[in-house]
């Protein structure tokens, strides 16, 4: 039997799968270049030379997907998650101004919007939202979706959210993580197979109206009624079509006015919920003291003083939508960095790779909103827990190959 | 120095004026005798030049409130048909969008931007030790 030795100048990312004789072949994938010595002494007859074949990005991206309301791409979510991984995402270099595309060195943030089947003229004449699933291209989707995932770069349409026309598509190279971010990334089942994970922010009415009031009264020709009209006029078709993906996430993110403040309507400190599917490969939830079992925990006292209105901890198993969940809720504020790390050595599987990594991944995004509340905790949470999920399914598909290797 | 600055500003400008490029120099001399024709000539081409390549957020907001209206329109004959969804929907889409304009033009540093493409220049240099 012929050897081989295979070196790669870097961790192995790539599936390599061993052939007896065939052609040799050399691929050379982004910064992964495979060299094999192939001897040339025949033992017996046939069963010469092994041969190897590399290809990067074979089933190695990982897919991650993220349902949240009307607008994508420039979200305070999607920045905390790409700082996770390292480097700032930003808009392809040098293509359309208006692209949603988010490209940093390890994930590439694609907004479902670009896959609208009808254009804001088309969405009028029909008289159909832009919820509604007869307005998206859910084909085309899945297609583009699923060549990613297999390594092959697609020419994605644009939606420019300016103009509201489809502009000529841009090509998206297959990126080590995938994250789908729009109205329906789990709506349709073929699309939701291909995810690794999902993420629903659910942000309830209140808090939306408070949030909405806050973006649009700065705005000319908005008013109360208006802000009011516009949430009221799309709630039928968000209900119908958007709200049911939440019982297929693996984690919900559901942001609900503070039980901490009687009678609060300004929405700004938050009672946040993180709701974790239990079961799901590759991610294990977050727990307070003892998993499985129901706590309740005040963090302020005599080891951490707080301001008004202090900071509160559920964390207990639950049901939701038939599934077994296990939900840690956070409501208050933070004021201060030391009432942040004390939360943070008190919380168990945060899968963070240092002590005190989520406080600092926090205080670089300090100007983001949520920062001081359990949205931005929990954002950078389940953004640490994705690169746990990552480094977990490209160390087992880098393994499978060596164990063949052995056979 | 100064010189050397100048006609390098001139010289782009004045050359697609001049078809023939050999008079190149007796053209620069005419600009530099005339003044007034060089300044004309360069505050031209500056307007020429400069070309908007991201929507300008007051347009956005102008947007924005046309369809304001045209969604107070739709839903006034009636306000549970498709039409009403969609011209609000079109309202919270070009809200979202201006918004967004606004946070993207609020937080740009045009020092940060420019070393951002070219961090080896002198301006852009950072020393660690």
């Amino acid at each position: 039997m012929a050897v081989s030795t295979l070196y790669t100048p870097q961790a192995l990312n790539s599936t390599c799968s061993i052939s007896t004789p065939a052609k040799s072949h050399v691929g050379f994938h982004q910064k992964q270049l495979v060299f094999y010595r192939r001897t040339s002494k025949r033992v017996g007859g046939g069963g010469g030379s092994a041969v190897i074949t590399c290809s990067a990005g074979d089933s190695q991206t990982v897919v991650i997907g993220l349902a949240a309301d009307s607008g994508c791409g420039k979200s305070t979510f999607m920045r905390r998650l790409t700082s996770v991984f390292g480097g700032a995402a930003e808009p392809p270099k040098g293509g359309n101004p208006d692209s949603n595309t988010l490209i940093s060195d390890m994930t590439t943030v694609i907004c479902l919007d670009d896959y609208h089947s009808l254009d804001r003229t088309g969405r009028k004449e029909k008289g159909v939202t832009a919820l509604d699933p007869r307005a998206n291209d859910f084909d085309l989707m899945y297609e583009q979706v699923k060549a990613l995932k297999s390594g092959v770069a697609v020419d994605k349409p644009i939606y420019n959210h300016v103009t509201g026309l489809l502009d000529p598509p841009e090509l998206i190279k297959p990126p080590k993580i995938l994250v789908i971010e729009g109205l329906h990334p789990m709506f349709d089942d073929r699309v939701r197979d291909l995810l690794d994970f999902s993420i629903y922010l659910d942000i309830s009415n209140e808090v939306k109206f408070a949030w909405k009031i806050q973006r649009d009264m700065a705005e000319r020709g908005h008013s109360l009624e208006s802000i009011k009209a516009s949430i009221e006029a799309r709630k039928p078709d968000f209900d119908a079509y958007i709200d049911p993906q939440k019982q297929y996430a693996d984690a919900v993110i559901e942001v609900l006015p503070t039980q901490l403040i009687p009678d609060d309507n300004e929405g700004k400190v938050l009672r946040v919920r993180l709701i974790m599917k239990e079961g799901v490969e590759n991610f294990s939830p977050v727990y307070l003291f003892d998993e499985g079992s129901t706590i309740s925990w005040i963090p302020c006292g005599r080891k951490l003083t707080c301001s008004y209105p202090g900071i509160k901890f559920h964390y207990g198993p639950d049901t939701y939508f038939g599934n077994e969940v296990s939900i840690l809720e956070m409501d208050g504020q933070f004021d201060r960095l030391d009432e942040l790390i004390y939360v943070e050595s008190h919380l168990s599987n945060i899968s963070t790779k240092f002590y005190g990594e989520v406080t600092q991944q926090m205080l670089k995004h300090a100007d983001f909103p949520g920062s001081n509340n359990g949205t931005g905790l929990f954002q950078t949470i389940v953004g640490l827990k994705i690169r746990d999920l990552y480094e977990q399914l490209t160390s087992s598909k880098a393994a499978a190959p060596l164990e063949a290797r052995k056979a | 120095m100064a010189t050397l600055s100048s006609l390098s500003l001139v010289a782009p400008r004045a050359m697609p004026n001049v078809p023939d490029s050999k008079n190149g120099g007796p053209v620069k001399a005419a600009y530099l005798n005339q003044p007034w024709k060089r300044v004309s000539q360069m505050g031209s081409r500056r307007v020429q030049v400069i070309r908007p390549v991201r929507a300008a957020p007051d347009r956005i907001s102008e947007m924005v409130e046309k369809s304001i209206k045209e969604a107070k329109e739709a839903c006034s004959d009636d306000s549970v048909s498709g039409e009403c969804a969609a011209a609000w929907d079109e309202v919270e889409e070009l809200s979202a969008a201006a918004s967004h304009a606004k946070d993207k033009n609020k937080d740009s540093d045009p020092l940060e931007n420019y070393c951002k493409d070219n961090p080896e220049t002198d301006e852009c240099r950072t020393y660690d030790n």
